[in-house]
């Protein structure tokens, strides 16, 4: 058996969030989240917290484990020898216990249109959409995102400033633009080029380091800063709308 | 109901990853000082007499130490900076990706000879 704590918000009893010591048994294939699951089952069933998968797929149960955003399945026990503090993920609103709100960020990743626009690009609709593994490779690394929200829980920027579109819905919307099946980047440069799109990030570079699928959001970022530089250039001689450029 | 944690000023010093990042962005600052000393200098060549206070002013230990920080501070800067511009812009040949190590080497290669050229430039007074 070990101490853990848990950072809880329970708005119906007070206003203000506190934590809780938790006694859970401990093996050394204990990850957080099997012991937030003991607590549920066996101390207190009032304890809330997203789960689903178990295996780093759903990216459903992003907690802050001592101040670092972590999926809770795919963190263990034995990293914390010592003191160990289980929180809700940082920079977005708390509802109740580890429960926080991702409509910012859904808003973020609606905007960009993470999805295959058809346009020139598109093969004929009775053909085969197909694609070598070069073309496949450009953007493979940037497609392994599963929506955690980690990133932004690590991103001071999006901290700052909350309409920041964000690590995640970035990547995803770099990861289309590379896409050789895609025709829709001039409609996701707009939000890209604007002032809360890529050139809010000063590349602190946290979200990559929290990444727990190796996506590197951070480069994802910051090679659309080269990719909205292009655009503006292009538009600055052309003088056709941003969105235009870049195609 | 919700609440939402407000970030405070102190959020750089919660982690030793955000305390780098604060040190790199950082390293402006001794170099700011550097281009405001080279700027005076520029404007300091109107005048004999201010040129000769610049020569005295680049000549205080305290400001030859300053330029030495910016000196290092910015090697620091360097090395943080060559290492993220492969993933900012990655460079592919055809279908074969360069590997991040040899753009790191190329930028450092850069670097020696730009020294090579200014040690040639001052030591030999640019004669071989």
């Amino acid at each position: 058996m070990r101490s853990i704590q848990v950072l809880r918000y329970l708005p119906e009893e007070s206003p203000q969030p506190f934590l809780q010591s938790f006694q859970v048994p401990v093996t050394d294939s204990t990850s957080v989240l099997d012991a937030l699951n003991y607590i549920k089952e066996s101390l207190d069933p009032t304890l809330s917290f997203r789960w689903s998968c178990r295996m780093a797929i759903c990216g459903s149960c992003g907690v802050m484990v001592n101040g670092i955003p972590k999926l809770g399945c795919k963190d263990f026990l034995r990293n914390y020898p010592n003191d160990l503090i289980i929180e809700p993920l940082a920079h977005l609103p708390v509802e109740r216990d580890l429960v926080v709100n991702m409509d910012s960020f859904l808003r973020h990743l609606e905007a960009v249109k993470p999805y295959l626009i058809e346009g020139k690009n598109a093969a004929d609709s009775s053909q085969p959409n197909r694609q070598t593994p070069a073309q496949m490779a450009r953007y493979q690394q940037f497609a392994n995102c599963i929506n955690c929200g980690l990133c932004y829980a690590a991103c001071p920027q999006f901290g700052l400033n909350p309409e920041f579109t964000g690590p995640a819905a970035i990547a995803l919307a770099h990861r289309y633009n590379l896409d050789s099946r895609d025709s829709g980047k001039a409609q996701r440069m707009a939000p890209l080029n604007s002032k809360n799109g890529v050139w809010s990030c000063t590349f602190v570079g946290f979200c990559s380091e929290v990444c727990p699928k190796g996506v590197d959001p951070a480069a994802a970022v910051n090679q659309g800063k080269v990719e909205s530089a292009k655009s503006m250039l292009i538009q600055l001689f052309s003088g056709r709308a941003i969105g235009g450029a870049g195609q | 109901m919700s609440y939402k944690p407000q970030l405070t000023g102190s959020w750089w010093l919660k982690h030793r990853f955000f305390k780098a990042y604060m040190l790199r962005e950082a390293t402006v600052i001794p170099l700011a000082f550097l281009l405001c000393s080279l700027l005076a200098g520029a404007f300091s060549l109107q005048d004999p007499e201010r040129f000769q206070h610049w020569q005295a002013f680049m000549s205080n230990p305290l400001v030859i130490l300053v330029h030495t920080l910016a000196l290092t501070t910015s090697l620091y800067h360097a090395a943080t900076f060559f290492v993220l511009f492969p993933r900012v812009m990655p460079i592919r040949v055809g279908n074969y990706q360069l590997p991040a190590r040899y753009l790191v080497l190329a930028q450092w290669g850069a670097v020696w000879l730009v020294v090579a050229l200014f040690i040639w430039l001052f030591a030999f007074g640019g004669q071989s």
